[in-house]
Order: structure tokens, then sequence, then C-alpha cells
């Protein structure tokens, strides 16, 4: 599959601040693309690069095979920036007319699409100056004119940042419903958002890559699987002596779990004393032995349940390392 | 119609639904309609001044039509320039601060054209209120003194219009490279510096400098070269106009 987007070693500094650093990128085509980092990391600074309104230090993009702020390129393409700013006299519908007419979209076809983008939007019922707009409306707005052109490639920065539960649904459905058709790439730090509707994703942390996959091979890489466990008389165990050498019960069971080369993280859960929590790269093996070194430890396992890691831990794992 | 005419005409909506127009326009219009009340006034007003303080004597001349039209010229080329170096600082930079310039440049507009549609509208508006006012002020001239002679006022008044292109450019130029107070103070810095200039003969005489210095001899009807000056000053427009673009090209956003 051709990608859509290709970066290749950019790097933008501001002074002695590297912001993005040799960072490598390539978003197939047709796919919804997660551009994760926590604030600051440069995520905004890269959009900014790619949509013509910066230019990097070092390194190359091309977007549908263009250079970044081509004209070919922003014919091609979508975007819309973390705080969308409009003319605050203008209405929605002369917004999106407005922004359709500066890609040379002829009058009539205009006419009928701005009423869909509109009604896709939820802001076909609103007859009110910008000027008037909530945040929310003018991040729906900010959609709308980003489609306006029926873009190849979409590209948003933090597009559901300020919207409420239902809104950002709306917008996540939205961005699923271009999959295959519109590539999209979008900016954010809200993991669930990634989680839900990206087919990739790149984590960037102080301006590098730290990790590029699809979601699935990213947990499976980072973390696998994760294993809560509770033995009996874990509580008291787990309550004083976590991390202390020669304790029982909880304690002693993380102790004879760290050494497992299966397991990269054992530790009492925060929330519930008494609970242990494991992250394990074998699950198999782990459902297999663990059983065996609670006997050994002579303790009853009172639980034993494995679920799938999240994203956010896989997230935290990458970027909490440097902080 | 083409992205560099859809964003024209933009910029024409946004004139007419923003402060620009109503704030110029009723500059230029006031004092359209009070440069002829006043000149009638004036001597009336030193007469009263005079009587008030013994001793001392006025040479007043009957007030006329020519009065009404210095008038008119003199609050154009001061507070008018002034007025409109302000107004025009923002034009750029307003764009950029409140973040509208990103939306509209990530679409296929170049920054070439957005420039040099913001400094065509913005002069058509102020030709468009100068030749109001103009008008108006025949009209009031006419009312007040019986008599408005035309190339009295147009030529002086056309000739100002070339420099106010010039001065428009400016303060795009400015307000393409700075925020907006520091555009209006380097426009304004420009424009002294213009009026300075015009007071050295050589600079008078060819660059457009000099069309400050023949306004006031186009009013009363006395014999000026104005090639250079009208030449240089369009060719000034026309860099300034160019460089802004230039830079602003360059400008990260």
């Amino acid at each position: 599959m051709a990608n859509a987007l290709e970066v290749r070693g950019l790097t933008k500094r501001f002074g002695d601040l590297t912001a993005l650093n040799r960072v490598d990128l390539a978003v197939p085509e047709g796919s919804v693309y997660g551009f994760l980092g926590p604030n600051g990391a440069g995520k905004t600074t890269m959009l900014r690069i790619l949509t013509g309104l910066a230019r990097a230090d070092g390194g190359e993009a091309r977007l549908l095979g263009h250079p970044p702020g081509s004209a070919q390129a922003r014919s091609l393409t979508g975007f819309l920036p973390d705080v969308p700013a409009f003319y605050p006299w203008m209405r929605a519908e002369g917004f999106l007319q407005f922004a359709g007419g500066l890609f040379g979209i002829e009058r009539a076809a205009l006419e009928e699409r701005v009423p869909k983008l509109l009604e896709l939007v939820g802001l076909s019922r609103v007859d009110s100056r910008i000027g008037g707009y909530s945040r929310g409306m003018r991040q729906r707005l900010g959609i709308a004119q980003a489609l306006v052109n029926a873009p190849r490639l979409l590209m948003l920065d933090e597009p559901t940042s300020a919207l409420d539960p239902l809104g950002r649904k709306d917008v996540l459905e939205m961005i699923a419903s271009l999959a295959g058709r519109t590539t999209v790439f979008f900016s954010t730090h809200i993991l669930a958002d990634v989680e839900r509707v990206c087919d990739k994703v790149a984590i960037l942390d102080h301006g590098s890559v730290v990790a590029e996959s699809d979601i699935h091979s990213l947990k499976a890489r980072y973390a696998a699987h994760r294993l809560e466990l509770r033995v009996e008389g874990g509580a008291e165990g787990a309550g004083s002596a976590i991390g202390a050498a020669g304790g029982t019960g909880a304690a002693s069971l993380i102790a004879a779990l760290k050494g497992r080369p299966w397991v990269t993280k054992v530790e009492a859960s925060s929330s519930e004393p008494g609970l242990v929590s494991a992250v394990v790269t074998d699950l198999a093996r782990a459902r297999r032995e663990v059983p065996r070194i609670v006997a050994d430890l002579g303790l009853g396992l009172e639980r034993l349940e494995s679920g799938e890691i999240s994203l956010e831990e896989v997230f935290v794992e990458l970027v909490g390392a440097g902080r | 119609m083409g992205g560099a005419g859809r964003f024209l005409r933009k910029e024409v909506s946004e004139h007419l639904h923003t402060w620009r127009l109503p704030v110029l326009g009723g500059v230029f219009l006031f004092f359209a309609l009070t440069g002829p009340v006043l000149a009638m006034l004036t001597p009336a007003l030193l007469r009263s001044v005079q009587s008030s303080q013994p001793g001392l004597v006025f040479q007043i001349p009957v007030p006329g039509w020519r009065d009404a039209y210095v008038q008119w010229i003199k609050n154009l080329s001061q507070i008018g320039a002034f007025v409109m170096i302000l107004a025009a600082a923002g034009s750029v930079s307003g764009e950029v601060s409140k973040g509208t310039a990103v939306l509209v440049l990530t679409k296929p507009l170049s920054r070439f054209d957005f420039i040099v549609c913001k400094v065509v509208v913005f002069f058509g508006l102020v030709v468009a209120e100068v030749v109001l006012g103009t008008l108006v002020t025949q009209a009031v001239t006419l009312l007040v003194f019986g008599s408005a002679p035309w190339a009295a006022i147009w030529m002086p008044t056309i000739v100002w219009l070339v420099f106010a292109a010039l001065l428009i450019a400016i303060a795009t130029l400015m307000s393409s490279i700075a925020p907006t107070l520091a555009a209006a103070g380097l426009g304004l810095v420009a424009f002294f510096a213009l009026s300075i200039a015009a007071m050295w003969g050589p600079a008078a005489r060819f660059s457009p400098a000099g069309l400050t210095f023949a306004l006031s001899r186009l009013l009363f009807g006395q014999p000026i070269a104005l090639a250079w000056p009208l030449v240089t000053a369009a060719a000034a427009t026309l860099a300034v106009t160019a460089a802004a673009a230039l830079l602003f090209s360059r400008r990260e956003l």
C-alpha cells in the first residue's frame, strides 16, 4: 500500500531546544493514524511543518508525493489546527463557502456539499455568527472546513480536545467512517480515542518517535498481558510488606515472581489491598506456572485473572521512563 | 472564481462587516462635512479672540472655497493618513495573532496573493471613501461659499491617493513582519520620515516624498513637476508590496 504521508529524519529546533529529532513516519493511504504524545512532545510542531506553516531544519516530508506547503499538497489535504480561529462576523455556512472557494470549488458544488457538512458536524440548525460559538461548536466547524475539499489526507490536531463526550463520540465515529477512503492523521494525547479508531499509532516523546506500529503489535511488543492475583492471606502481607524481604502472602508472591523471565513487572495493587498485579510476556506460561508457584509458597490461590494491557499502559511505559 | 478571487471578496466583506469601514469612512466624512464649515467660521473665531484681547490685531482675509479645500487636504494628509496607517497595520498581523491566517493559508491560497489582496482591497476602500469625502467636501463648499471648482480639489486628492497607496503598502509590510502595535509604530515612522524628506529639494523632486510637498502647490494652482514623484511612488508601492509578500512567505506561522 502506498504511503499518503512519509517523513524522513525530520528535525526542528527552537534555539537550544530540539522540538523534533530525526522523526521518521510512514502513514499508509486509507489508514487512520494516531500521533500520540504528551503535551510538549512536538505533535503540533510536526503538524505545522506538514502544513507548510513552519519549516524543518532537517529531513524531508512528502504528502501524497508533494512537499509540505506546496499548492498541490494543500489542495489535496484538509487541516484542523488545535484551536481553530474563524472570522467572527461570518456564519458557519458562509465560512464553509469561503473555505471551499479557496480550493476553487464551484459554487454549485458547494451549495450541495456545505449543507451536508453542516449536518455531519451538527451545525445545520445554527444560524448565529461564529463570534458567538462555544469552543466545541468552533471545533465542529473546524472539522467541517477541513473536509470541505473532500481531502485525500486529513490532518487533525487534537480534534476531540474541546468536545463534550457526545461530541467526541460523533467525531470519532466520523473519523472511523472515513477509513479506507481518506487517510486520517491525527494528533492527540487522549489514548482512548486512538485505541478506538486508529489502525496505526506513533508515540512521540521529547521530539522523538519512541514507537510506531499498529496498536495490537504495539501492545504485544511492549507489554502483552496483565495478570491480577489474589492469594490467601495476601491482604496482610501486601498491606505491610510490599518489597520487604521474607514477607508472607502477597509479598512472598511478588518476590517469587520477580525473578521469572516472562514477568516484566510485578507490584501490589494500590487500589485493592492484597491484590498483586503483574505484566507478563507469555500468558500461557504464566497461567501454567503461577498456580504452581503459589502452591510452592504454601499459599492458596483465590483469584487469577488475565486481561489485555491498555494502550495507556504502553504509553506510560514508553513515555514515563524519560520523566 | 479562484482562491485569490474568493479571498478578495472576503476582504471586501470584512471591511463592510467590521469597524474599518465605519471608522475610516466616518473620519473622512467628518472631515468632508466640517472642513468647509470650519473654513467659513475661522474668521469669526479669530475675530472673537481679537475682541477679547485689546491691542491684538489680525489681518483676516475673507474665506472662500480654497480655504475649505485646504482644510480637506490638510486633514487628509495628516489625521487621515494617521488613521489609515493604524488601520492597515493590523491587516496581516491581526489575522496571524487571531489564528485565522492558519486556516486560510493551509488552503491553496498563496501568501503572495494573501498580501496583494490585503493591499488592493484596503486601497480600494480608501479610494472609495476619499472619493465620497471629496464629493461631499465639494458639495458643502458649494453650499457654503457658492463656488467649488473641480480641478483645485481633485488634483491634490488624486496625488494624495497615490501617496496613500504607498503608505498602505508600507503599513502592510510592517504588519507582515511585526505585531500590530509595532507595525503601526513603524508605519508612522515611515510616514514622518517621508514628510520630513519632502523638505529636502532632491527628495521632493525625485522621490515619493515630493507628493506631500506637491499638495499645497496644486491647491493654489502653482506649477509643479510631478512625474518623478508619481512614478517613484508607484514603483515603491509595488516594490514594498512585493517585499511584504516575500517576507511574509518566509515567516513561520
